[in-house]
C-alpha cells in the first residue's frame, strides 16, 4: 500500500474540522465535509463555497510541438485554442477506452496546461511516456517537454488548484485584488482564464469548475502559497457567505449539475463513451488522427444507452437511491440503473445509464431499490436487476434535462 | 460525545436496561459518522431477536448502516417519530433519538457489552 498522502492544506483542514472527517481519496486524506454536505452544497448554490482540488494532477506540456502532440492524444481540438482560453477533452486508449476527462488550458503559442482527475494521475502519467512510441507507429513524432506541475523538482512554478464557485466568488476575488486586476476578473468569460498577482501570490485565474455553478473559479497556485491564499479567501469570503467545502459537497453539487465523474458516468463498469455520457461535441471525429478515433467513429453512430439525469423524491424518510439501483419505464420494464445520486434540496437527482430508444426527456420514471443487506433479501427483494425485468416501482420520478446551471 | 450510565456496543449501538425493558440507539460517534441521516428502517413490534441479529438500518445520502440488536429478547417498540424525522438521530441521539425498546429475556448476558469508560477506549483505538 503506497503511504496515504496529506495535502498541502492538512493543517488547515484540521482548524477546520475533526481529524476523523478526513477520508483517503485518490492517496489523499481529504475532508468529507466541515459543517454538513447539504449546508455547504446550499453556500454554494446562494454563496460560495471553497475547495481543496491540490490533490488534482496539474501537467504542463511546452514545446514548439506541444499543440501537435496535445492534438495527437486528446479528442478535442488543442490547436484551436486562444492564449488564455480552456477546453474540456477526452485522452483514450488505443481501444477508444476512455483514461481521464482533462481541461487543457492555453498559457503560450507553446505551453498548454492539463488538469486531470486525482485518481487518474499516475495512469495517466504512465501513458504520458508511454504515448510517444505509439504515436512513431503512425508516424507522428512530437517530443515536448513534459513535467509534472506538482513536483518541485520538475519545475519552480509549481500549480495546484483551488476552487471557488458560486455567486458570490466574483466579489470576494475583487476584494482581493487590485484595479487594473478586477477589471481583468470582472471580464473574464468562462472557460478563460489570466495569469496575474493577487496579494503578492502568482495566480492563474480560470473561470471553470466542476459544481455546475454559472459564476466559478478555479485558482492555480504554487503550493508553498497555498495554505496563505486559501486563508485570505476565507477571511474575506466568510462575511460573504464563502464556507469551505469537502469531497461531499463536491460530489453532490457535480451530480445536481449533471457533471460524469470518471469511474462513474464515464468509463467504469459500463465502459461508457463521451458520445454516451453526453460530451459528443469535446469528440472531433473530423481531426486527421488521434488515438482511438476509429472506435469514437463507430460509437458516435451506434451507442445505445446513455447518461440521464432524474430528479426523484428526496424529503427525510425517503430511502436513498444507490448506484445499481433499477430504473424502470412506465410500464414497470428496466431500461438501466442508477449511476450516482445526490441530495439536492428536497429532492434527489440521479445521473442513470439508460437504454436511448426507452426513455426520452420528461418521461416519467421508476426506482426499484435493490437490496441494501441480508435482511432484505430474505424478504425477497432482487440484489441486481436485468435489463427488461418487470418490477414495482418503489418511488416515481421524472427524466429531467440532461444538465443544469445554477 | 458518551454518555455514562448506558452500555455499548462495538457497533456504536447503546443500550439502556431498567428492569426487564431495554431501550437503544445509535451513539454520537456513529451520527457523526453517517453525516445526515435521511432514512430509517425500524423493526417490527413482536419480533424475537437475538444478540447481533439484524434489525434494521439507518441510511444518509452517503452511507448505510446496519443495526443490530444487542441483547436477547422481543421488540417490544419502537420510535415512529424517526419515521418521518430521521434528523434526531443527529440532533439527540441519546433522549429523543431512541430507536426500539426491547422486552429482554432472562438469559440475557451484558459481559459483552461496553461500559462508557471502555467505549471511549475503544473509540481512541479506531
Amino acid at each position: 500500500m503506497p503511504k496515504i498522502k496529506k495535502s498541502v492544506l492538512y493543517e488547515k483542514h484540521l482548524e477546520l474540522t475533526d481529524k476523523s472527517r478526513l477520508a483517503a481519496f485518490a492517496g489523499y486524506l481529504m475532508p468529507l465535509w466541515y459543517s454538513s454536505i447539504s449546508d455547504e452544497h446550499q453556500a454554494v448554490r446562494s454563496a460560495a463555497g471553497l475547495f481543496d482540488c491540490t490533490h488534482m494532477g496539474t501537467w504542463r506540456v511546452a514545446g514548439a510541438d506541444a499543440a501537435e502532440f496535445i492534438d495527437l492524444i486528446t479528442t478535442n481540438r488543442a490547436s484551436q485554442l486562444a492564449v488564455g482560453s480552456a477546453q474540456y477533452s477526452y485522452i483514450l486508449n488505443e481501444a477508444g477506452e476512455v483514461l481521464d476527462d482533462i481541461i487543457v488550458y492555453r498559457r503560450g503559442d507553446d505551453d498548454f496546461m492539463l488538469v486531470v482527475n486525482a485518481a487518474n494521475n499516475d495512469k495517466i502519467a504512465a501513458w504520458l511516456t508511454e504515448v510517444p512510441a505509439i504515436l512513431r507507429q503512425h508516424n507522428f513524432t512530437p517530443a515536448p517537454d513534459i513535467r509534472d506541475l506538482r513536483d518541485p523538482k520538475q519545475t519552480s512554478d509549481c500549480r495546484v488548484d483551488l476552487a471557488m464557485q458560486g455567486p458570490a466568488s466574483e466579489a470576494i476575488l475583487l476584494s482581493l485584488a487590485d484595479e487594473t486586476v478586477k477589471q481583468k476578473i470582472k471580464q473574464l468569460e468562462p472557460f478563460r482564464f489570466i495569469e496575474t498577482n493577487v496579494q503578492g501570490i502568482d495566480l492563474i485565474i480560470s473561470r471553470t469548475g466542476y459544481t455546475g455553478a454559472k459564476v466559478g473559479y478555479e485558482l492555480f497556485v504554487h503550493p508553498d502559497q497555498t495554505p496563505r491564499l486559501w486563508g485570505l479567501l476565507l477571511e474575506k469570503g466568510g462575511p460573504l457567505g464563502l464556507k469551505p467545502c469537502g469531497l461531499g459537497a463536491r460530489d453532490s453539487l457535480r451530480i445536481e449539475a449533471g457533471l460524469p465523474l470518471y469511474g462513474h458516468e464515464l468509463a467504469g463498469e459500463y465502459n461508457i463513451s463521451p458520445f454516451a455520457a453526453g460530451y459528443g461535441w469535446a469528440v472531433k471525429l473530423d481531426k486527421d488522427f488521434f488515438i482511438g478515433r476509429d472506435r469514437m467513429r463507430h460509437e458516435s453512430t451506434t451507442y445505445k444507452m446513455a447518461v440521464q439525469r432524474l430528479e426523484l423524491p428526496g424529503e427525510r424518510g425517503v430511502r436513498p437511491v444507490r448506484p445499481g439501483d433499477a430504473v424502470l419505464t412506465n410500464g414497470g420494464d428496466c431500461a438501466g440503473w442508477v449511476l450516482s445520486c445526490a441530495k439536492a434540496g428536497k429532492k434527489q437527482i440521479a445521473l442513470t445509464w439508460l437504454a436511448r430508444n426507452k426513455v426520452k426527456t420528461n418521461d416519467s420514471i421508476g426506482i426499484y431499490y435493490t437490496a441494501r443487506n441480508a435482511r432484505h433479501i430474505q424478504q425477497g427483494r432482487k440484489e441486481t436487476v436485468k435489463k427488461g425485468e418487470i418490477l414495482d416501482a418503489d418511488i416515481v420520478g421524472t427524466i429531467v434535462e440532461r444538465m443544469e446551471k445554477f | 460525545m458518551i454518555k455514562e450510565g448506558l452500555l455499548y456496543t462495538e457497533e456504536h449501538e447503546w443500550v439502556s436496561i431498567d428492569g426487564e425493558t431495554a431501550v437503544m440507539g445509535i451513539t454520537d460517534y456513529a451520527q457523526e459518522q453517517l453525516g445526515e441521516i435521511t432514512f430509517i428502517e425500524l423493526p417490527t413490534v413482536g419480533q424475537k431477536v437475538k444478540v447481533h441479529d439484524e434489525i434494521g438500518s439507518i441510511e444518509s445520502s452517503k452511507a448505510a448502516s446496519d443495526i443490530y440488536s444487542p441483547l436477547v429478547g422481543e421488540i417490544s417498540d419502537v420510535n415512529t417519530e424517526l419515521e418521518t424525522q430521521p434528523e434526531l438521530l443527529n440532533t439527540d441521539c441519546y433522549e429523543a433519538g431512541w430507536y426500539c425498546k426491547l422486552r429482554v429475556a432472562d438469559e440475557n448476558n451484558t459481559e459483552d457489552l461496553m461500559d462508557a469508560s471502555e467505549y471511549d477506549e475503544y473509540l481512541k483505538g479506531l
